[in-house]
């Protein structure tokens, strides 16, 4: 499946690369090659099942493609565990085999090395078709912001078929700003994969080193959460316009706000600035590209024979999809005339569906529900705030009372921000006030997405 | 560190300036609600405030102070 793909465009690619970056350069052929020697390797050793711990963006797409070839479920883990998460992971997925290139064992599994598998000599043999008597399974962990982490089973084959435009755009460059334990991270990668365009990888996730692989590969499409899009934006405006090259710019994984999509459009004014809406278990669901927040009532009218439909019951957005995952790791196929809940609140104002939350977000304020988002969303429109993170912590008057941390932008003063925030934030309802507003240095996330438990990251 | 009656005082002055009304003396025996119209919401930002600053508030310790003194009290001074 992902072999043929990259097959199909080495035989025309020269030495074109898949994957540009500060330690990872990898062209359409290596890749190619590297991939078939590692499905012999799965194959010579009979490993169905693995996880993978490689932290090499190029290493991990050969592996993924080799896996796709081989009918073999490759695990992605997150990157910043130890020895011991991954050991909890393997426990928790069944995996006995661990593919790595760290010298620790991983107690209770088998850490077969990547260069180990690598050493077979390569297997041309095709892959399985896809949807056909041999799956091409993948599994992919939910980020587990709120528990552990749960297993989402995919197919190569239904992903890849996702993909609209399946025209060869050799000249896109797509920025890979999420880790490829993620599924937003695969979208990518599938896209450029379906394309026959370049990973571009940043040096590391930090703002200024996602700035400088955008200028320095010229990177024309760039997908992330609101959240990494706040981190930087404000660098970006502080760039040379000639010097980027950005033509989409996608926002997803979480909601996005009015004043998140002004400045990127004040920045980019010719760039196509969508929002995605989907899940790790269902795929992407729904794209918007009006330049306005929150998803048009439009999206809940679909046909029944629609491979996504959206209903709202008691507040919550639900989902039908028959293009997501194929059911959790060890709890049978999903059915795809199920309605599961997003876990994702929404209020439709102005013919419009507006998030406000998700449902173990909200804070009970004495009894009143009170929801993150429009309290973060009020913070944000204050001059000098690039993110900000409302949560709840007890308390033995209210039960909770609303904290509000902010991340500053450069050359604003930290003193006088919470105060201009505490008064944009008297248009909220009393009990969504937040009863302390600070300013940090940064914002815990996970996956790109902010964590809201009072947590901070250096 | 400031001293809590130093902290309680500016605190409640804070709250009570936002309304732009004209703040009372605070007295020991100044009542939070009767007295200063402090509602629960006001309440929940001293106890926020007094929590951050010296580890522990009276509220939580499952005392329910009724006077500016009480609050003071609580920390000993």
């Amino acid at each position: 499946m992902l072999l043929d793909l990259i097959r199909d465009t080495a035989a025309s690619a020269d030495d074109r690369a898949l994957i540009v970056g500060s330690d990872d350069t990898l062209s359409w052929s290596q890749s190619a090659e590297r991939a078939e020697r590692i499905a012999a390797g799965l194959r010579h050793a009979g490993i169905e099942r693995f996880g993978v711990t490689v932290p090499r963006a190029a290493d991990v797409v050969a592996l993924l493609a080799a896996a796709s070839a081989t009918g073999s479920e490759a695990c992605v883990y997150p990157p910043d565990l130890d020895a011991d998460g991954w050991a909890g992971l393997a426990h928790r997925f069944g995996h006995t085999t661990v593919v790595t290139d760290h010298a620790a064992s991983i107690p209770g599994a088998t850490a077969v090395p990547l260069r180990t598998l690598e050493a077979a000599e390569p297997d041309p043999r095709p892959s399985p078709p896809a949807g056909g008597a041999v799956p091409a399974p993948w599994l992919v962990l939910t980020t587990g912001t709120t528990g552990d982490p749960k297993g989402a089973r995919h197919d190569w084959g239904r992903l890849v078929s996702a993909v609209r435009s399946p025209d060869k755009r050799p000249a896109n460059r797509w920025l890979l700003a999420y880790n490829l334990n993620q599924f937003a991270g695969i979208q990518v990668l599938v896209h450029v994969l379906v394309s026959g365009a370049t990973a571009v990888v940043p040096a590391s996730r930090r703002a200024e080193d996602v700035a400088t692989a955008i200028r320095e590969h010229r990177v024309t499409h760039a997908s992330g959460t609101p959240t990494f899009w706040r981190m930087i934006v404000g660098r970006l405006e502080a760039e040379d316009a000639d010097g980027l090259a950005l033509e989409r710019i996608t926002l997803g994984g979480e909601p996005v706000s009015d004043d998140l999509l002004a400045r990127l459009r004040a920045r980019f004014p010719d760039a196509d600035i969508a929002q995605i809406y989907g899940a790790t278990e269902f795929g992407t669901a729904i794209s918007v590209r009006d330049g306005r927040s929150g998803l048009p009532l439009s999206v809940l009218d679909r046909d029944d024979d629609a491979p996504v439909r959206l209903r709202i019951v008691d507040g919550e957005l639900q989902m039908r999809s028959r293009v997501g995952m194929l059911g959790y790791h060890e709890a049978g196929d999903a059915s795809a005339a199920q309605w599961r809940p997003t876990g994702d609140l929404v209020e439709v104002r102005d013919d419009r569906i507006h998030f406000v939350g998700r449902t173990t977000e909200i804070i009970n304020v004495g009894g009143v529900k009170v929801h993150p988002r429009p309290i973060e969303d009020l913070a944000c429109e204050v001059d000098g705030v690039q993110l900000a993170a409302a949560y709840g912590r007890a308390n033995a008057i209210t039960g909770h009372a609303v904290m509000l941390d902010l991340v500053a932008e450069p050359n604003t003063d930290r003193d006088a921000l919470p105060e201009r925030v505490r008064i944009a934030c008297d248009r909220l309802p009393a009990a969504s006030r937040p009863r302390r507003i600070r300013v940090v240095d940064a914002l815990a996330t996970r996956g790109d997405k902010l964590v809201r438990d009072g947590g901070t990251s250096a | 560190m400031p001293d809590a009656a130093t902290t309680i005082h500016t605190t409640i002055t804070t709250l009570l300036g936002r309304r732009e009304a004209s703040i009372p003396e605070l007295l020991p025996e100044t009542r939070l609600s009767e007295d200063l119209g402090l509602d629960s919401l006001e309440l929940v930002e001293l106890s926020v405030t007094l929590e951050d600053e010296f580890g522990r508030d009276p509220w939580s310790d499952g005392i329910l102070p009724v006077t500016v003194g009480e609050v003071i009290a609580f920390y000993g001074t």
